[in-house]
């Protein structure tokens, strides 16, 4: 039974990388959280929906982003909130490996073991693609979780394609600390001639494009 | 001021249990009391301003009122981006307590003074701005800024600042007639105040008497309540430690074409550049035109000739 979106103790989801809003929407759409009129509207002059996120609880979008480097540090203050008021509630927040080069990551990073924040949880989209380059040409944060432990964090690799592995990551105990995991990605998988195209960050999809890429995926 | 503020602060936060006081590694001291009666609702932040907004910006969505206190600077500048993003386009009412505005630290040097916060804030929809004058409207500032669901930017300067009201059972949310006067108004907010009332009593010894106004919420600043304090008035004469591009000056700038009225108008404040000059709190008055001689000298000219804008030193 959906007991979304009026359930007041519901974790929390965060899209920090919030360029992908229209992930999170087909996932509230297919969760029945979002009404097939209102995912019509994305993207439509007079519509519902922007490209970026504009922060709607009833709707699933728990906070406004679009802007890097904001989301993941507004679910940390989240996180501390319900730990203040003993809530079992835990927060999600999903960045990108791009925008782990804003500067208000690593401060957040720095603060949330201190703050012992063990009901945070951080996913990063590892595709190795941001919007004019490889992360790992521009300036290689590698190694990832090595990092993310460094600073006092819980950090896991994972496959990111493969729900069994997230899913035992995200369930993995955290020994107290707020948790990174580093799931590994591949842009456009499944699509043979979206996989890995930093151009594919831009396109926009044709009829023509949806058709083959459904065959493909199908 | 800014101990008021924080007294009222912690006055309201014996009686209510989601007050959360959030420093970027500023005021030493001045929540020692605070800490002590609640440690479980105090964090510092450290140096990490973008954090900070932010993870205010997220407490406050789990019901929490947060007071975020910091040097204007980076309370305001530093994380402008997630003050707009997180604070202010969800609209989330959280307290950004500032403190230095204008000159108050001079001559620390120009990275530590806010001179356009103001300018900065009047991009903000959503975002009152207070912009207490002394002690008693300080104290007023916070009681508004704790029964707000909006955003609420307090301007503090320091502590000391003597009381100029003798009342303070008024409505902080419109402007406030200090002394009567007639022909011209000088209206101001913030640390300039002391400044302000020598200048009245310069004035006074030549027979001029303006009438005195401050301007404690300098956003939305209510025209409609403007208007009705300036009966009789002809000159406005605006007095900030600010900006005189981007502040009180600039709005009544907007105010006087919107009225129907006519009113010549004078905005006293500091030239828009950089300041390379070393002074003191005084002696940085002096220099950009906004001690109570100058203020008193533009007032009358004003008063005899209409604006005296294109006399500013």
């Amino acid at each position: 039974m959906l007991r979304w979106p009026s359930w007041e103790q519901r974790d929390i989801f965060i899209l920090s990388k919030g360029h992908a809003a229209m992930a999170l929407y087909s996932t509230l759409a297919v969760r029945g959280i979002l009404d097939r009129e209102t995912i019509a509207g994305y993207y439509q002059d007079n519509g519902t929906l922007p490209a970026h996120l504009d922060r709607c609880p009833e709707k699933g979008i728990e906070v406004s982003a679009g802007s890097l480097g904001h989301g993941f540090n507004m679910g940390l203050g989240t996180a501390f909130g319900f730990k203040k008021q003993g809530s079992p509630r835990r927060v999600y927040a999903l960045i990108g490996d791009g925008e782990s080069q804003e500067g208000s990551i690593w401060e957040g990073a720095l603060f949330a073991p201190a703050l012992g924040l063990d009901n945070f949880c951080a996913i990063m989209d590892h595709n190795n693609l941001q919007g004019y380059g490889r992360p790992t040409e521009l300036c290689s944060f590698e190694p990832v979780a090595e990092k993310w432990t460094a600073f006092g964090w819980h950090a896991v690799t994972v496959d990111g394609h493969d729900p069994d592995a997230l899913r035992e990551a995200l369930q993995e105990d955290s020994h107290g600390k707020p948790k990174m995991i580093v799931a590994k990605t591949t842009k456009g998988k499944g699509v043979s001639f979206m996989e890995d195209q930093l151009i594919w960050h831009y396109y926009l999809v044709t009829d023509e494009h949806r058709r083959l890429a459904l065959e493909e995926l199908a | 001021m800014r101990n008021s503020f924080i007294n009222a602060i912690m006055e309201a936060s014996t009686r209510r249990d989601d007050i959360f006081v959030i420093s970027g590694d500023a005021g030493l001291g001045v929540f020692d009391t605070f800490k002590a009666e609640h440690p479980d609702r105090f964090l510092n932040l450290g140096v990490a301003e973008q954090n900070m907004a932010s993870f205010a910006a997220g407490l406050a969505m789990t019901g929490y009122k947060v007071v975020l206190y910091n040097i204007i600077p980076f309370l305001l500048y530093r994380c402008y981006e997630q003050v707009r993003n997180d604070i202010c386009y969800q609209n989330l009412p959280i307290i950004l307590a500032g403190i230095g505005s204008g000159l108050t630290y001079s001559p620390q040097g120009m990275t530590h003074y806010s001179v356009e916060d103001l300018g900065i804030a009047r991009t903000l929809p959503n975002l009152s701005v207070l912009s207490p004058i002394d002690p008693v409207e300080a104290r007023l500032a916070a009681g508004f800024a704790l029964s707000s669901d909006t955003p609420v930017y307090v301007r503090l300067a320091k502590r000391g600042e003597p009381e100029i009201h003798t009342r303070s059972d008024f409505d902080i949310s419109i402007p406030q007639v200090l002394s009567e006067g007639s022909g011209t108004a000088l209206l101001f907010h913030g640390s300039i105040g002391e400044e302000v009332l020598r200048a009245a009593l310069l004035l006074k010894e030549q027979g001029i008497v303006p009438r005195v106004i401050s301007v404690p919420l300098v956003q939305p600043l209510n025209f409609a309540v403007l208007g009705e304090l300036l009966g009789g008035i002809s000159n406005l004469v605006t007095v900030e430690e600010h900006y005189h591009s981007c502040g009180l000056g600039s709005t009544l700038r907007e105010f006087c074409t919107q009225g129907g009225r006519s009113f010549s108008l004078t905005t006293l404040g500091i030239a828009p550049r950089y300041i390379h000059e070393v002074h003191d709190n005084r002696g940085m008055r002096k220099l950009f035109g906004i001690d109570a001689e100058q203020i008193a000298a533009a007032v009358q000219l004003a008063s005899e000739c209409g604006s005296a804008d294109g006399r500013r030193p």
